[in-house]
């Protein structure tokens, strides 16, 4: 078990109704966890998840195989204005 | 007259590393800012108060009446006018001096070139990924930070991303994609545009001036729910393969040199490195070009002090056969000084990376930091 920081931001933190939380985990890797948060938290974040980006320990992820860091962000797109 | 010295920016101009020097940069200095909506109203008022010489301003769309309440570039009697044409002469009522450039034209790959040529600094304050992508692509092709920011229902985000400095937006989202929210189907409020292009327009200043440090890397995420700011920092992919096209175009032909050039990746030195050289026996000439308030609160010993406004009239103080090392405060200002050696012939010249706040976490923790 290992344990994880996730931080929400803007539209994943409505959809979580939580800003940040500690998560202890089996997951070994970014997209383990990833689905993880997907099935806990609903459509909403299944589809930020998919539209949007994840950092972990600062780096963005594009192979969701990479092994889970210390911290997870998840961010929607960036848009509006 | 003399605008850099005009009563107008006096409050501004007193400010620590700011002066006379840094109100003339704002002046010589050229912004592109996509989007003259919401984030813009808060962006391009700003900008134009504060002395930026020359605006450009794109945006393709005409004003709405559901703009209104957010967008206080245009008022009622804009709607139907181009954003790009009521923005202009809301500017010009703000500052008459400003030059402002109107481009109706959507920001993307084949337009961006022309736009962004001869620019400083590129603002992103677009409502989409299609254009923070061409701007993404547009800036790095240039050389030139751009600023980004984004608002949407009760919350928003600001950063900046700076290829030459190695970090672009792709290493915060690796692709465009298509997403249903937007401010027409999911609303916004009107306040979170003016604290994000509030941010947006104080990078800008910092780049242009050179004071503080730019938000390079990171992202400054805004709740107005809570009221609640956090900061999020952010790195490039060792692993990132940055060889190719698909993505990057042409860079514009003969685009004039931006005010924040990005030294070359061998120009700069580590604190430990100079603490080495320091104690060889060739040591290097140090140059420190920051302000006196500056020096006053931390300094290396045996510098040598001109302040950056000051270097291109003293250059001949210093000797260019002479291996120089040039530091600031973060290592802004030491890569344009060393633009400034560099064309007066000086060889040897490096800068120090991170500047004396680097040397005091990595070196010498008696130096303060300030």
């Amino acid at each position: 078990m290992a344990e994880v920081e996730l931080r929400y931001f803007a539209a994943a933190a409505e959809a979580a109704g939580r800003d940040t939380e500690r998560v202890e985990t089996d997951a070994a890797t970014v997209g383990a966890l990833a689905t993880l948060v997907a099935e806990r938290y609903g459509p909403a974040m299944a589809r930020i998840i998919e539209k949007g980006s994840l950092l972990s320990d600062g780096i963005v992820v594009r192979d969701t195989g990479r092994p889970l860091g210390a911290r997870l962000d998840v961010l929607p797109p960036f848009t509006g204005g | 007259m003399d605008l850099a010295t005009s009563p107008r920016y006096a409050r501004q101009r007193i400010l620590p590393g700011f002066g006379t020097e840094g109100q003339r940069r704002l002046a010589d200095a050229r912004v592109v800012v996509i989007g003259a909506g919401g984030l813009g109203s808060a962006v391009l008022p700003a900008l134009a108060a504060a002395g930026v010489g020359t605006l450009v301003v794109v945006d393709p769309d005409v004003v709405d009446e559901t703009n209104l309440h957010r967008q206080t570039l245009h008022g009622p009697g804009d709607v139907g006018r181009a954003k790009v044409e009521s923005a202009a002469e809301r500017l010009a009522e703000i500052a008459p001096e400003l030059r402002v450039v109107q481009v109706a034209l959507v920001f993307d790959a084949r337009s961006a070139a022309e736009i962004v040529a001869g620019a400083d600094v590129l603002v992103d304050a677009s409502d989409n990924a299609a254009a923070r992508f061409a701007a993404d692509d547009a800036a790095t092709a240039a050389g030139i930070p751009l600023v980004w920011g984004s608002a949407l229902r009760f919350s928003g985000q600001a950063g900046v991303v700076w290829g030459a400095h190695g970090v672009d937006y792709r290493d915060l989202f690796p692709e465009p994609t298509d997403d249903p929210d937007t401010c027409e189907v999911a609303g916004v409020l009107p306040t979170v545009c003016t604290t994000i292009g509030g941010l947006m327009a104080t990078e800008v200043l910092k780049l242009l001036t050179g004071v503080g440090t730019p938000l390079v890397g990171s992202v400054i995420d805004v709740d107005a729910l809570t009221g609640a700011m956090r900061r999020l920092d952010f790195a490039r992919d060792p692993d990132r393969d940055t060889s190719g096209p698909p993505t990057r175009p042409a860079a514009p032909q003969a685009a004039p040199q931006a005010a924040t050039p990005a030294p070359d990746a061998d120009a700069g030195i580590e604190p430990d490195e100079l603490a080495a050289v320091l104690r060889s026996d060739t040591p290097p000439l140090l140059l420190d070009v920051r302000e006196p308030w500056e020096v006053e609160a931390a300094a290396l010993p045996g510098a040598t002090v001109i302040p950056l406004g000051e270097l291109p009239a003293r250059i001949a103080e210093l000797d260019p056969g002479l291996p120089t090392v040039v530091y600031c405060h973060h290592g802004v200002r030491s890569a344009r000084a060393l633009d400034l050696l560099r064309q007066a012939g000086f060889a040897d010249a490096r800068h120090l990376r991170g500047g004396i706040d680097s040397w005091s976490r990595a070196v010498d923790p008696s130096v303060p930091r300030y």
